[in-house]
């Protein structure tokens, strides 16, 4: 059963009293206990697409198309009051900067100890000891003297932790990180996308792992959607991604990766930059960018199956029926 | 030798506490060595806090050393008066982590390296001109973007710009901060490539400070391990990564993220991370966290010593069991 | 019609600050014609005595009246606001100058003398502007230049402090870094790409202390320690009107007026300026 799935969705920008596609015709599911990495550049609309699904879009943004339907409920056209209780008791958030989502005059135990009263109607003897549970839960050492701490006291790492904490509190069914290591050392990372990892199948929690970082994504993901420039390009298991990519942004990404593992002669890049929103291409929106780039690019390609599996699908003309073939080249 | 590092020592006074706060002194870096030969890339990696910026920022002198000494093509630069060094800073540049904040934010792109060439008067009237559209050919920007304003550009080019500058000068070695890690994945590659081809076509030496191992081993011939302000293992780039033999190095390794979903990563990562600089640990700084850890890890310092191909400070370098990959 | 495109319909407004300016610089664009066409404009000498129009009321020939010795209010008030706009601008001018120079090789440079500098700076912001100007007329004796000079030195903190928390910040930004890599001098690095970035809060703060500067001359006046007679200046034209405030209340109070109106003009502008300056109210 999925946790989140999103169908068919279109948020736009309004910029100047015109009306901007900011994301096109995207469609996605999490499962219970699963990671769904999105993955893309500055610019891709991964961003805009989390808070789409929060409900936490800019005043200047709105969904304009499609569905977001979270535990079976739909909610893209829920009021701020429903949402609000759906994003304190159903989904969880984790963002880069652990420091701007905490209060820094509040001790860290009360910032977790609050929601638990708030949504859950604990008694404050309760859920200060619930509090101090789940501190021990994301590895807070020493967490019941830690719990009279303010988040200055604490390294960048653990307050990642208290956040962490703060957004499995009422047991979320989606748990939403966006870039949750990226401001994070390396040896750091590793121990909280592995906290994630174990909090997610232990809660069987969906995650919507939204990162720029293609090797968080090889270790910790399940399935992962590539963006670009507001489209969802392709979808696929992290094996299947990893192993034949199949949109030519997908691949070119892939080769422009670095590796500690082994030598490269050349990084591929990919010539010029994501143009800006406002003057996107009318139809594939890679199109300027792509080697493979043809006629039928100037308007928007379908999204199709790539194999046997239904798993894999990428939105491309290169890979419809009666398009050039789909080998490398 | 092109550039050596002595000793390099860097302190800072940090006030802390409150109500009375106390002055301490942080060794944000603490006797670092090492040479850099001409038209090679010498990588420094490390956590943040490891001292790797601050020893960018001393050998260019934009912070004050305590003692030791940087040469550059046989001058001691620690020691020479701030008007001999202002000759020689156009050999040895430097290009910054924030593109966008390493470029006077009112002056023109082409204003900007104009100033640079006046200023050394490597050329004068519409020679000038020239070079500027040349610098910014070579970095791969059409000449119209003289006109233009920081501004208006991307990060990517931004960076470009600031690779620019650099040219003009002529630089036998470029200190390279953190110079990709504000960039997109492809955008990265683009202005990777375009070091790499400097380097080749110019004989351009950098010294590439990163926290990301995989562009390290792109970049680099040899590399240094920081750790809390000293050099804990260096050795050519292939090498350390491969059979890394430090154990904080190794801890570094597994964690590193590979894009291959077919590797899975090691399972278990210690618990910890790295404490402040202000207060290092005795003996052997990264013996907190070792696993490997003996009673004179905690009492006595190692030294960086040759091990293998490479130099390694760990007591223990020898005995430790191979790292697995 | 999609949802999202009802969401723009906020109201068109001008960017913050934009009435504001216009408006101050539309009141001192009068004032200061006005003041320095005084020769042109003025009915009258200001400086005439004629005890047979003592204390005149409003009237064709003299529009806001005489006073005690048969001087015409209006023309007064035209040389009057010469002498104290002169004396403002000049002594933030003065100010600027001083403290901007000072205070961004200050922060620049930092180490022991920015310490000294910037205690002694403290000190003499902690005295009430007032206070400060009545002690250095006091020791520099009479006369417009000192007055000039003492009202600079009240409004010298103020530039001292914007410009070296300025070069503070600035001095850590990579770009400077960047200069000093390239080889640069301290001097061109100061003027070249220091000064130029800190020149936008210095005008804010120059228009503010102009106001200022014009209350501390008007004050100073006030209590005597002014211009000498019989120069006219806006604060000596209330305190001379004072004398007979109970049976002619005009000869204070248009005066007091006109610096009403001059300190609302440079309130505007500088306000204006400083808001549409305000990274925070640009959205």
């Amino acid at each position: 059963m999925s946790v989140l799935s999103v169908d068919n969705l279109r948020t736009s920008l309004v910029i100047g009293g015109v009306e901007y596609h900011a994301l096109r015709e995207i469609s996605l599911s999490v499962a219970e206990g699963e990671t769904l990495a999105v993955v893309g550049e500055s610019g891709c609309g991964k961003s805009m697409l989390a808070m789409s699904v929060m409900g936490l879009l800019p005043s200047v943004a709105a969904i304009t198309m499609g569905h977001v339907t979270l535990d079976a409920v739909q909610i893209e056209a829920a009021s701020e009051s429903v949402m609000e209780h759906i994003r304190g008791a159903k989904i969880g958030m984790v963002f880069q900067e652990p420091m701007t989502a905490l209060n820094p005059v509040l001790t860290v135990g009360e910032q977790i100890a609050e929601p638990l009263r708030d949504h859950l109607g604990l008694s404050k003897r309760e859920a200060r000891k619930a509090a101090v549970a789940l501190m021990e839960k994301v590895r807070i050492p020493a967490a019941a003297t830690r719990y009279n701490s303010y988040p200055h006291e604490f390294s960048g790492g653990m307050r990642q932790r208290v956040v962490i904490a703060l957004a499995i509190a009422c047991r979320p069914r989606l748990l939403i990180a966006d870039e949750p290591t990226t401001a994070l050392d390396v040896t750091v990372q590793r121990q909280i996308l592995d906290l994630l990892d174990m909090l997610r199948t232990e809660g069987k929690m969906g995650m919507l792992l939204i990162t720029h970082n293609l090797g968080t994504v090889a270790g910790h993901a399940d399935r992962v959607a590539v963006m670009y420039g507001g489209d969802l390009v392709e979808s696929a298991t992290v094996k299947e991604l990893f192993r034949s990519p199949a949109h030519p942004y997908s691949r070119a990404l892939l080769a422009s990766l670095p590796r500690v593992d082994r030598d490269l002669s050349e990084l591929a890049s990919i010539p010029g930059r994501v143009p800006a929103l406002i003057n996107m291409p009318e139809g594939c929106r890679f199109i300027d960018r792509c080697p493979h780039a043809m006629e039928r690019c100037h308007t928007m390609p379908p999204s199709v199956a790539v194999g046997e599996s239904q798993a894999h699908s990428v939105r491309c003309w290169l890979h419809v029926q009666g398009g050039e073939d789909a080998a490398e080249g | 030798m092109l550039l050596k590092v002595e000793e390099l020592r860097v302190s800072f006074s940090v006030r802390t506490g409150w109500p009375f706060p106390e002055t301490h002194e942080l060794r944000a870096v603490d006797g670092v060595s090492f040479d850099v030969r001409e038209g090679e890339s010498f990588g420094i990696v490390g956590e943040s806090g490891c001292g790797k910026s601050t020893v960018a920022r001393a050998i260019l002198r934009l912070v004050d050393s305590k003692s030791g000494r940087v040469v550059f093509s046989g001058i001691d630069i620690t020691s020479i008066p701030a008007r001999h060094l202002r000759r020689l800073r156009p050999r040895l540049q430097m290009i910054f982590q924030d593109p966008a904040a390493s470029l006077s934010p009112r002056m023109r792109i082409g204003d900007a390296l104009a100033e640079a060439i006046r200023v050394h008067a490597i050329a004068s009237g519409p020679d000038i001109d020239a070079l500027v559209r040349n610098a910014l050919a070579e970095v791969g920007l059409p000449p119209e973007s003289a006109n233009r304003f920081p501004h208006e550009f991307s990060g990517g080019q931004k960076q470009r710009i600031g690779i620019a500058r650099a040219l003009v000068l002529s630089p036998s070695v470029i200190i390279a901060d953190e110079p990709v890690s504000a960039l997109d994945v492809s955008v990265q590659a683009q202005i990777l490539n375009l070091m790499a081809r400097l380097k080749k076509e110019r004989n351009i030496a950098f010294v590439f400070i990163s926290h990301d191992l995989g562009v390290v081993r792109h970049f680099c011939e040899r590399t240094a391990v920081m750790y809390l302000g000293q050099i804990i293992e260096t050795g050519s780039t292939r090498n350390l990564f491969d059979a890394p033999k430090h154990p904080y190095t190794r801890l570094l390794r597994s964690v590193s993220p590979v894009p291959d979903p077919e590797k899975p990563a090691h399972l278990d990562v210690e618990e910890g991370e790295p404490p402040s600089p202000l207060n290092p640990p005795s003996g052997c700084r990264f013996h907190p966290r070792c696993r490997f850890v003996t009673d004179i890890c905690r009492s006595e310092t190692p030294d960086l010593r040759p091990v293998g191909a490479g130099f390694v400070a760990c007591h223990h370098a020898e005995a430790l069991p191979p790292a697995e990959s | 019609m999609s949802e999202a495109l009802t969401i723009d319909r906020r109201v068109r407004r001008l960017p913050p600050g934009r009435v504001a300016i216009i408006a101050g610089a539309a009141i001192m664009a009068i004032v200061a014609a006005a003041a320095i066409l005084a020769p042109l404009v003025a009915p009258h000498d200001p400086y005439a005595q004629s005890m047979l129009a003592r204390f005149r009321p409003m009237s064709a020939e003299y529009w806001l009246g005489t006073d005690q010795f048969g001087r015409d209010t209006f023309s007064r008030i035209l040389y009057g606001l010469q002498i104290t706009l002169w004396t403002a601008f000049a002594s933030t001018a003065l100010a600027m100058l001083c403290g901007t120079s000072i205070g961004i090789l200050s922060g620049y440079y930092g180490g022991r003398v920015d310490r000294w500098l910037s205690a002694a700076n403290d000190l003499l912001m902690s005295f009430p502007q007032m206070v400060a100007g009545i002690i250095i007329v006091a020791l520099l004796g009479p006369g417009i230049t000192n007055l000039i000079i003492a009202i600079a030195i009240t409004a010298f903190p103020a530039f001292y402090r914007m410009a070296r928390s300025a070069a503070l910040a600035l001095r850590e930004r990579d770009y400077i870094d960047a200069c000093r890599v390239l080889g640069y001098s301290d001097m061109r690095i100061i003027s070249r790409h220091l000064l130029p970035e800190t020149l936008d809060d210095i005008i804010i703060v120059a228009t503010l202390w102009l106001a200022t500067a014009v209350r501390t001359e008007s004050s100073l006046a006030f209590i005597g320690l002014g211009a000498p007679p019989p120069a006219a200046t806006l604060g000596g034209l209330v305190r001379e009107g004072f004398d007979n405030l109970l049976d002619y209340p005009g000869l204070a109070i248009w005066p007091s007026l006109a610096i009403l109106v001059v300190m609302i003009g440079l309130n505007l502008m500088g306000d204006g300026l400083r808001d549409a300056n305000d990274p925070r109210a640009s959205a």
